[in-house]
């Protein structure tokens, strides 16, 4: 029997008529989940948003270590800025940066993609797909001082294990100098690679997975061929899932600083900086207040343009999931 | 049938070198764990062989009783460990609450753009917060080097992670159940305990540990922060010298040590690790 519907009473419209889930009655009082959500909200203010409004504050002042202590720095405008944009060292440390983000984030992100399609297209047993899967993602679950330390170990140029498995290859005639100026920023984008691969490939691996079986019946049916398919069918259809990846990687990227501790110091000569090891440096080791702030706060600025653009991304893919 | 066999056929040896290029990549990504591995077995002697040998002369299975020789080897881990534990629990509990309360009460908790700001912290470089925070803890009577300040710097990363993970599972745990449970006349703490918290056990089993590797694994905020009377094993496993020699067995004996528990996690968790890792976009 068909239940009669009034039109008009808008209480009656089906729950996906507006878009909008209707109001449900709150069940808790109305202190509860602002408690709830305030914790957190509070314990993130006193960790991440006063030390950034701390950082602000100095980087507009000539702060060094014992003004700190003794309350004695002044306001000087904008020269913390001027002084960090003109300097030849955050000019170069950009120059690696740029090099490190294209070969260490969006190298790995294609590299996953093409590694991630791989695996499933050809390898076609299940066992063997876990198994590779597991082998390939062993690095990335190694903390960064230990990825360090072990290439690090491999790229010793007198007698390390790559520059000998190169020569008992024939590949080269002599030993790189892998920790030479010039050299040292690619070692360090190995050793990124070598980790962090894998987190593109789960990523993209298992949004291949879940596409619905139904559509590559009905390609299969139609005659075409498996090339096709992955560039007609899977690659469209895991779009969301590459740019997701992409972005996780792309955040990890711009604040990464672990392997230039460990593996070179940012040498030789500098050579090896990004922008986010000298703020450090600055700040920690050399204690120029002033001017690691305004390198942190540069750094800042630049990545709280680029997470809002990812995040609005990620909202709409959610959104479309019907997740968020 | 004739023309749809040449369309194959070139798939064929494209497959091939597809094939081909997985191998290398595999053995790139193996070479460098299959050293580490017959390193930690060798001699300090064969270590400094000009020659660096791709298969042990002698093995020297003492490596891994010697790492312990050393006291404060194990004090790392128990630090690391302890370190890692407290903090997993801290953002677990805070994260749970708070992605609930995004979950079931969204507007009242304010909104999605709220959790996308908590998300948020989690992203961005922790350039800002490190000097501050090492002068902050600094003026405390405990100093930077105790295991609070790096239970509470790892917040900045593992909590946003919690509380946004804990809150994709809770929406994806049916709401009716709970609504049933109301007119039964439950109250809403008991609903959520007996009812929802089971719902999305594996997921928070999954951010648990998900965050204990993160935390486990963190590197930057020890090495600044912490050294002399607290030492997580990340800080101690790049300065194992003796005198000017670097010992490379040893070093490495600890490494894979270290390793265990984040591999076997992984091992265990995979299928829940992906939609972490994911942030909760792609279904593991």
């Amino acid at each position: 029997m068909r239940q009669a519907i009034v039109r008009g009473d808008p209480s009656t419209y089906p729950d996906w008529f507006d878009g909008k889930r209707r109001q449900r009655p709150l069940i808790v009082a109305r202190w509860v989940p602002i408690a709830m959500v305030g914790l957190p909200v509070a314990v993130l203010f006193a960790i991440v948003v006063y030390p950034t409004i701390w950082m602000f504050y100095h980087s507009l002042r000539d702060t060094n270590i014992t003004g700190l202590f003794t309350g004695n720095h002044a306001y000087i405008g904008f020269a913390n800025y001027g002084t960090v944009f003109s300097s030849d060292r955050f000019q170069d440390s950009l120059v690696h940066l740029l090099q490190y983000l294209s070969f260490g984030a969006v190298l790995q992100v294609i590299l996953g993609c093409v590694l991630a399609l791989t695996l499933y297209e050809v390898v076609k047993s299940n066992l063997w797909r876990t198994i590779i899967l597991i082998l390939l993602v062993l690095p990335m679950m190694l903390p960064p001082s230990i990825v360090g330390v072990l290439w690090r170990f491999l790229l010793t140029p007198s007698n390390g294990a790559v520059n000998q498995a190169l020569l008992d290859l024939g590949l080269i005639a002599s030993h790189i100098e892998w920790f030479n100026a010039g050299v040292s920023l690619w070692s360090i984008i190995i050793a990124d690679v070598w980790n962090w691969t894998a987190l593109p490939l789960l990523i993209i691996y298992s949004g291949r997975v879940s596409l619905p079986p139904a559509v590559y019946e009905a390609a299969r049916v139609d005659g075409a061929s498996q090339w096709k398919v992955v560039r007609r069918i899977t690659l469209p259809m895991l779009k969301e899932v590459i740019a997701i990846a992409f972005i996780l990687r792309f955040t990890d990227a711009f604040k990464f600083v672990d392997l230039v501790y460990v593996m070179t110091s940012g040498g030789p000569a500098q050579t090896s900086e990004l922008p986010t090891y000298i703020a450090f440096q600055r700040g920690i080791r050399e204690f120029a207040i002033g001017e690691a702030a305004a390198y942190a706060i540069i750094i800042f600025a630049i990545s709280a343009i680029l997470v809002t653009l990812f995040l609005q991304y990620m909202k709409r893919v959610m959104r479309a999931q019907g997740l968020a | 049938m004739a023309d749809q066999a040449r369309p194959d056929d070139r798939w064929r040896h494209v497959r091939v070198l597809f094939l081909a290029f997985l191998g290398l990549w595999l053995l790139f990504t193996l070479f460098p764990l299959y050293f580490m591995i017959i390193t930690a077995l060798k001699t300090t002697a064969e270590t400094n062989l000009t020659v660096p040998t791709f298969w042990p002369e002698l093995f020297a299975f003492g490596n891994f009783a010697a790492v312990f020789a050393e006291a404060t080897n194990f004090d790392a881990l128990i630090d690391s460990f302890v370190i890692a534990t407290i903090n997993t629990l801290l953002s677990l509990f805070l994260g749970t609450l708070a992605g609930y309360a995004f979950a079931r009460f969204p507007r009242q908790a304010g909104g999605e753009n709220l959790a996308f700001w908590i998300l948020s912290n989690r992203m961005f470089p922790p350039v800002a917060i490190l000097v501050p925070m090492f002068f902050l803890f600094d003026s405390t009577p405990w100093g930077t080097d105790s295991i609070w300040s790096l239970i509470i710097l790892y917040l900045v990363f593992n909590l946003p992670l919690a509380t946004w993970l804990m809150m994709v599972f809770f929406r994806d745990a049916p709401r009716e159940l709970e609504e049933a449970a109301y007119l039964d006349g439950w109250t809403p703490l008991r609903a959520f305990l007996r009812i929802t918290l089971p719902l999305v056990l594996p997921g928070m089993i999954s951010v648990a540990m998900l965050c204990w590797i993160f935390a486990w694994n963190e590197y930057l905020f020890a090495n600044l922060f912490v050294g002399t009377d607290v030492r997580t094993y990340t800080i101690v496993i790049p300065t194992f010298t003796h005198g000017s020699q670097t010992l490379w067995n040893l070093q490495m004996a600890f490494s894979l040590i270290a390793m265990i528990p984040p591999v076997t996690l992984f091992i265990l968790l995979r299928r829940y690790m992906v939609r972490g890792l994911s942030l909760g976009v792609v279904k593991g």
